[in-house]
């Protein structure tokens, strides 16, 4: 689904990603972790081009990305930044169907996928109406996977989309997305520094360190063989990585 | 924004029929300097030929002698009065003492006739006042020699003409180093005022009488005459074969004494220059001619059609240029710095300057001065929608590229509306400087609230003045308040800021 081989970024004299290489496969949640500066956000804008390595090659549907197909293969995906990254001069539903518009579907199917959307993400159609400044942090990020998830995108990409939030609404939408991506069944990748949301959300773990990938593995495995002492410090410095074990247990 | 474009480019094309004027290519154009006596010359000369069965009008007040002349030769004025020194001077830059018949054939080479002497010689002079002229006992120019501290406020022409000062400092080897160029009618204020000691005069100024000042003699003979003579194009006697003895009929009936209290009646008694000029041919050839004197609402609606007319097109012009000049510039910001610059150095250039250099392409009236408004609108709009488009944060940028929404869609849809608050800003600085601007437009005959300033400046009438700067203003106000509107219902409610949007 995702392939990336032999991929080195630059920005100016730093290298921020070296030589890396790695197979994603399709519908699982894949979830991009590790120190701040590893290089995990500029992993995933490698992903759908917004950055262009230098070295190496990326490639999304068996397509390399280039110039050329680069808009069509976005249009297959979905994006989630840590703000939301919401138009602010439109309302939240003109954002959610700006694309749709834009490729011209028709208005009773927008109107059904919208309704469709709204019940997955818990959101009431008088938010709709509103402008991004008129909304919630929580709910900036719930419209936010609704224009993501708009055109039913093979892949969904976020970054860090819980970053922004205060506790109490974090574990709401972390509740809430983890129920979408099982029913949705897409491949998902996702941003995070937090062991906790990682431990909760993804099927594999890509844990990064310096513009590498340490371990590539579930989060059993990276407990339990770990590739790298690293790991083991990483996961151990997080707060309560088990805690969503412990209560499946119960 | 693109809407908008649209409409100004709709607005603009649908008024302009209103602003063509009834002149057509038959009627003789009258141009006139912006000095009294030459607007009172210009005047005399267009009764004259109307009390004669032609159709002429006048295009008074324009910039200066390069400009008249180049537009004389162009064809944009059919004639207007000049001084025989100007024109070896500044127009044929040729040996001083020149016969009259030297002159006329070397105009009729560019196919200008020069007529007759009128009859009188305005020459400049040099003046102080009476307390100046005894304080230093000055009587000629050459006693200026001695007082190197002295202070002197010349025209701007007399400035750098080849006559002027230059020459006249070489000539008499004059040590003065505090010399400033202001405008002739602002010069007797401040030499009144005591900031200036000593101002050039024309030997005919109503002033010289009124202020009671001490004119210097020209001892060593620097000043050539100044004999007031009429410029006429070869062409007109094609046209009108009674044109050479109508004009004729002007010459040598003038003399200084009665050209300076035609000034004085202007200058001090208050008259307008059609007036005297009426009572001058009424005397001379008994004739009846009727004069209109427009009044103040015909004046006001004339002035208002011709300022709007000025600012809507060339601000609707500026507006579809500098617009897609700033994406431009800020989709590829080394373009962006070329851009500016280029925008920037425009603005600097002087006004009369860019006048001047547009008459060869495009004459004299409305469109020189449209294009020079044009210019000068670009800067703030182009500016405005640089920086708006920069400002968009780099995670709206990134969601609309992760959409994958095409380059121009992207324009339109996420950076234009985006970026339409800063725009709007542009555009409403580039509305508001460009209704002051226009009142240059008036140096150059495109007439708008300038006329009534320009002319108020040179008589010293402040209800003149007024009557110009007065709508002017209230024109900016309600350009301004216009945009204010427009921002209310075209700008998205997401754009507000939250206290007002959330209501």
């Amino acid at each position: 689904m995702i392939q990336l081989s032999h991929v080195s970024k630059r920005f100016g004299d730093q290298e921020v990603i070296h030589d890396l290489s790695l197979k994603i496969p399709q519908n699982e949640t894949i979830v991009l972790i590790g120190p701040s500066g590893c290089g995990k956000s500029t992993l995933l804008r490698l992903m759908i081009g917004l950055l262009v390595p230098e070295e190496g090659k990326v490639s999304l549907f068996q397509q390399e990305l280039t110039s050329e197909n680069i808009e069509s293969v976005r249009q297959k995906v979905g994006f989630v930044l840590q703000d939301g990254g919401l138009f602010p001069h439109l309302t939240a539903k003109q954002n959610t169907c700006l694309m749709a518009q834009f490729l011209g579907h028709e208005t009773n199917w927008i109107n059904s996928r919208l309704s469709e959307l709204r019940d997955l993400t818990h959101l009431s159609d008088a938010v709709m109406d509103r402008y991004p400044n008129q909304l919630s942090g929580g709910q900036i990020q719930r419209v936010a996977l609704m224009r993501a998830l708009m055109l039913d995108p093979d892949i969904l990409f976020l970054d860090e989309p819980l970053g922004a939030l205060d506790p109490l609404h974090r574990v709401g939408l972390q509740e809430d997305m983890k129920t979408i991506f099982t029913q949705l069944k897409k491949t998902v990748v996702m941003v995070t520094h937090d062991m906790g949301e990682a431990a909760s959300l993804a099927d594999k773990i890509v844990l990064m360190r310096e513009g590498r990938i340490v371990q590539f593995d579930t989060l059993t495995n990276l407990s339990t063989t770990p590739a790298d002492p690293f790991v083991t410090t990483f996961i151990n410095a997080q707060r309560k990585p088990w805690q969503h074990l412990e209560d499946q247990i119960k | 924004m693109i809407r908008f474009s649209k409409l100004a480019l709709v607005i603009g094309l649908s008024l302009f029929p209103l602003f063509l004027s009834a002149e057509t290519d038959k009627t003789i154009k009258v141009g006139s300097k912006k000095f009294t006596e030459s607007v009172i010359l210009g005047e005399v000369i267009t009764q004259h030929l109307q009390s004669n069965g032609l159709d002429a009008v006048h295009q008074d007040q324009l910039g200066g002698t390069r400009l008249l002349w180049k537009a004389l030769l162009q064809g944009e004025i059919d004639l207007y009065p000049d001084y025989t020194g100007t024109i070896i001077h500044e127009i044929l830059r040729a040996e001083a003492n020149q016969s009259i018949p030297d002159l006329k054939d070397a105009l009729a080479k560019q196919g200008i006739i020069l007529a007759d002497p009128l009859g009188f010689n305005n020459t400049y002079a040099l003046g102080v006042t009476q307390a100046t002229a005894e304080k230093y006992s000055l009587n000629k120019i050459s006693d200026l020699f001695q007082y190197p501290e002295l202070s002197f406020g010349f025209t701007n022409e007399f400035m750098d003409r080849e006559d002027g000062w230059p020459s006249l400092r070489d000539h008499y080897g004059l040590p003065q180093s505090k010399v400033r160029g202001l405008d002739h009618d602002l010069a007797y204020k401040g030499l009144e005022a005591g900031s200036i000691d000593l101002i050039d005069l024309y030997s005919t100024d109503a002033e010289i009488d009124y202020y009671q000042l001490h004119v210097l003699k020209d001892d060593l003979h620097h000043f050539p005459d100044y004999h007031a003579v009429i410029l006429y194009r070869q062409d007109l006697l094609i046209q009108h074969p009674s044109f050479e003895s109508l004009i004729n009929k002007l010459t040598h009936i003038f003399s200084d004494s009665l050209m300076t209290t035609m000034n004085s009646a202007v200058k001090i008694g208050g008259e307008t220059e059609a007036l005297i000029a009426q009572e001058f041919l009424s005397t001379q050839f008994n004739t009846n001619s009727k004069i209109e004197t427009p009044g103040l609402s015909s004046r006001l609606l004339q002035s208002t059609r011709e300022h709007l007319f000025l600012v809507l097109i060339s601000l609707s012009a500026a507006i579809l240029v500098a617009v897609p000049l700033g994406v431009l510039g800020a989709r590829n910001p080394a373009s962006g710095q070329i851009i500016l610059g280029i925008v920037g150095i425009i603005q600097t250039i002087p006004s009369l300057a860019l006048l001047v250099f547009m008459i060869p392409l495009l004459g004299i009236g409305g469109p020189p001065a449209l294009v020079a408004l044009f210019l000068y609108s670009l800067l703030p709009i182009v500016r405005n929608t640089l920086s708006g488009m920069a400002d968009i944060p780099q995670d709206i940028r990134e969601s609309a590229l992760a959409l994958g929404l095409p380059s121009l869609s992207r324009l339109k849809l996420i950076e234009l509306p985006l970026a339409t608050r800063s725009i709007l800003a542009g555009i409403k600085t580039s509305a508001v400087i460009n209704v002051g601007t226009a009142t240059l437009g008036a140096l150059i005959g495109a007439g708008g609230y300038g006329q009534a300033i320009l002319t108020g400046i040179r008589l010293d009438d402040t209800a003149l003045i007024l009557e110009g700067a007065v709508p002017a203003a209230l024109l900016a106000l309600l350009v301004q308040s216009t945009f204010d509107l427009f921002e209310r219902f075209f700008l998205s409610p997401g754009l507000k800021s939250t206290q007002e949007s959330v209501s």
